[in-house]
């Protein structure tokens, strides 16, 4: 069988997060989301499709394709992904429905109360397969095996603050203790200790790989995660805290404090891998990968005011970090990730038997690039104008992120249809485009040429 | 008259590693080709131990050298020992 380490759904997650990001942004476009409004009801489910839609179900699904390469072996539970993507994807929506309850849809409570419950299961599922197969080869041992793993910590906790809080708004004394100051520490956890720990971990592995450069670790590396560890401890510790009837007055500074450390060391560690690449001109995903490490700059400088002052400041810190960081880079990547499993599917039973194409022929740079382009513009764009509170800016920003994401949705749709091949290079059967290919159907994993 | 082994150099010459367009030879991938009475040996690694498309690139390889005159039987052995750095590139 083709690829027998390959996840046979990732396209589907990427299918169905990609659904999510356009929802979130059309939404924003028509005002659901703004400067201020982050706290109302369509804020936040603006806010949740995009985190947990659109950022979360992204990371799922790379990591479920990508966990077989770090350790080397397959899946554990490879079964549970499909189950995890539609738990994952129905507690969205509950989540998102459900806060509309705070703007007076009666309905919205039961959905608040009882999102928690399918998410529960999507993460339990995306656990066992993740960490178990981590777990199995000791990942603890290899730099973003143990990213991952610190990672999928955070995520655990992630889903006990933010149940708690769901709880808590549907009305339920449990979780009251959490409102409002469990907020800051559900943001960190999430976009900090659970997306961007995992970002890094992957990083670790694939930058590597992309840049042709040595994959060492480094001083550098070992003291960027010992500040990301000593920060997640601290939130880890300060939701302890909160949960007992204590404060986090004394942790949430600390906490930041080690954040942005951890930033600034990674920062450094991806910079000497930049700098000893080996590929002179890198691809289209590292070189946008770029741009999305400098908003990861950016949101670590914004953290400090943010904390001291919230506000816009906490707004424009956690724009810039879902949108800028995460976001520009989970884009960026999606387009080689999406080239290179439709060339594995397509093309490689065809090596050393007749020319096949470059994997980076499968996807037109150009187009890409200004879509990716674009994407940045309107981040920088949009993290302005909710520092400045300028609510139309921000319209217009959301205008232009929507438009980049159909673009890289209809660059990925003819990547998977090798539209930029010529017509004699296309086999006349291709794998479909979201859903794996039949296991009872050979045809797709050896295609027949056009002219075979 | 060339060395066999030499032949399968050259035909492994042909054999691209998708994500940069250079041969596997170029790329350092191939450790060994050893050869007796047409039975070819040749040690190989990938650049990652968990690359997806290391069961391709062995077939890739064993597909390519047994179209070879002279050669009977292919035995391609994957290892990791050392492990693949850029710095076994040839220079571009």
């Amino acid at each position: 069988m083709i690829g027998k380490q390959l996840s046979r759904w990732t396209m589907a997650w990427f299918a169905a997060a990609l659904a999510f990001l356009l929802a979130a942004l059309g939404l924003a476009v028509l005002g659901g989301a703004g400067p201020g409004l982050w706290s109302s009801g369509p804020g936040l489910a603006v806010l949740h499709l995009f985190a947990l839609g659109w950022l979360c179900q992204m990371m799922l699904g790379s990591l479920i394709q990508f966990t077989p390469v770090l350790a080397a072996r397959p899946l554990a539970l490879a079964r549970l992904a499909l189950p995890a993507l539609l738990a994952c994807s129905l507690g969205t929506l509950m989540l998102a429905g459900g806060f509309l309850a705070l703007d007076g849809w009666e309905p919205g409570f039961a959905l608040l109360a009882a999102a928690p419950l399918p998410l529960a299961l999507a993460f339990g599922l995306a656990l066992a397969m993740v960490g178990a197969t981590l777990l199995a080869v000791r990942g603890w041992r290899q730099d973003a095996g143990r990213a991952v793993l610190a990672a999928l910590l955070a995520l655990a906790a992630l889903w006990v603050s933010g149940a708690g809080m769901a709880l808590a708004l549907s009305g339920s004394d449990t979780g009251m203790v959490l409102l409002p100051e469990g907020m800051p520490l559900h943001v960190l956890l999430g976009v900090g200790g659970w997306l961007t720990l995992s970002a890094i971990g992957v990083s670790y592995q694939l930058f590597p790989m992309f840049l042709l450069a040595p994959d060492r670790g480094s001083r550098l590396r070992d003291a960027g995660f010992a500040c990301a560890l000593l920060a997640l401890a601290l939130v880890l510790a300060g939701l302890a805290a909160l949960l007992l009837g204590g404060g986090t007055a004394r942790l949430l500074p600390l906490a930041v404090l080690a954040s942005v450390a951890a930033v600034a060391l990674y920062l450094a560690e991806a910079r000497r891998m930049w700098q000893a690449r080996r590929r002179p001109q890198p691809e289209l995903n590292m070189q946008w990968s770029r741009a999305a490490l400098g908003f990861l700059g950016l949101s670590a400088l914004l953290g400090g005011p943010a904390l001291w002052h919230g506000g816009a400041w906490a707004e424009a810190a956690v724009f810039a970090a879902l949108v800028g960081w995460l976001s520009t880079l989970t884009l960026a990547q999606m387009v080689k990730i999406a080239s290179f499993l439709t060339w594995i599917q397509v093309f490689s039973p065809l090596i050393g038997r007749r020319p096949v194409p470059m994997v980076h022929e499968l996807t037109d740079a150009r187009a890409a690039g200004r879509w990716l382009a674009l994407w940045v513009a309107a981040a920088a764009g949009g993290t302005a104008a909710l520092l400045a509170g300028f609510a139309p800016g921000f319209r217009l920003a959301a205008l232009g992120l929507l438009l980049a994401a159909l673009g890289l949705c209809r660059e990925v749709v003819l990547i998977r249809r090798l539209r930029h091949l010529a017509a004699d290079r296309r086999p006349a059967l291709l794998p479909p485009i979201i859903l794996p290919p039949s296991p009872r159907r050979p045809d797709h994993d050896h295609p027949r040429t056009a002219g075979a | 008259m060339a060395d066999l082994r030499d032949l399968v150099r050259d035909r492994l010459r042909e054999v691209l590693d998708p994500e940069t367009g250079r041969d596997l030879v170029a790329m350092g991938m191939i450790y060994a080709i050893a050869e007796e009475a047409g039975h070819v040996t040749i040690v190989m690694t990938t650049t990652t131990r968990g690359c997806p498309l290391t069961e391709m690139l062995r077939q890739g390889v064993e597909a390519a050298v047994s179209r070879l005159d002279g050669v009977c039987v292919v035995e391609v052995r994957l290892t990791w020992d050392p492990p693949w750095t850029p710095d076994r590139m040839e220079p571009a």
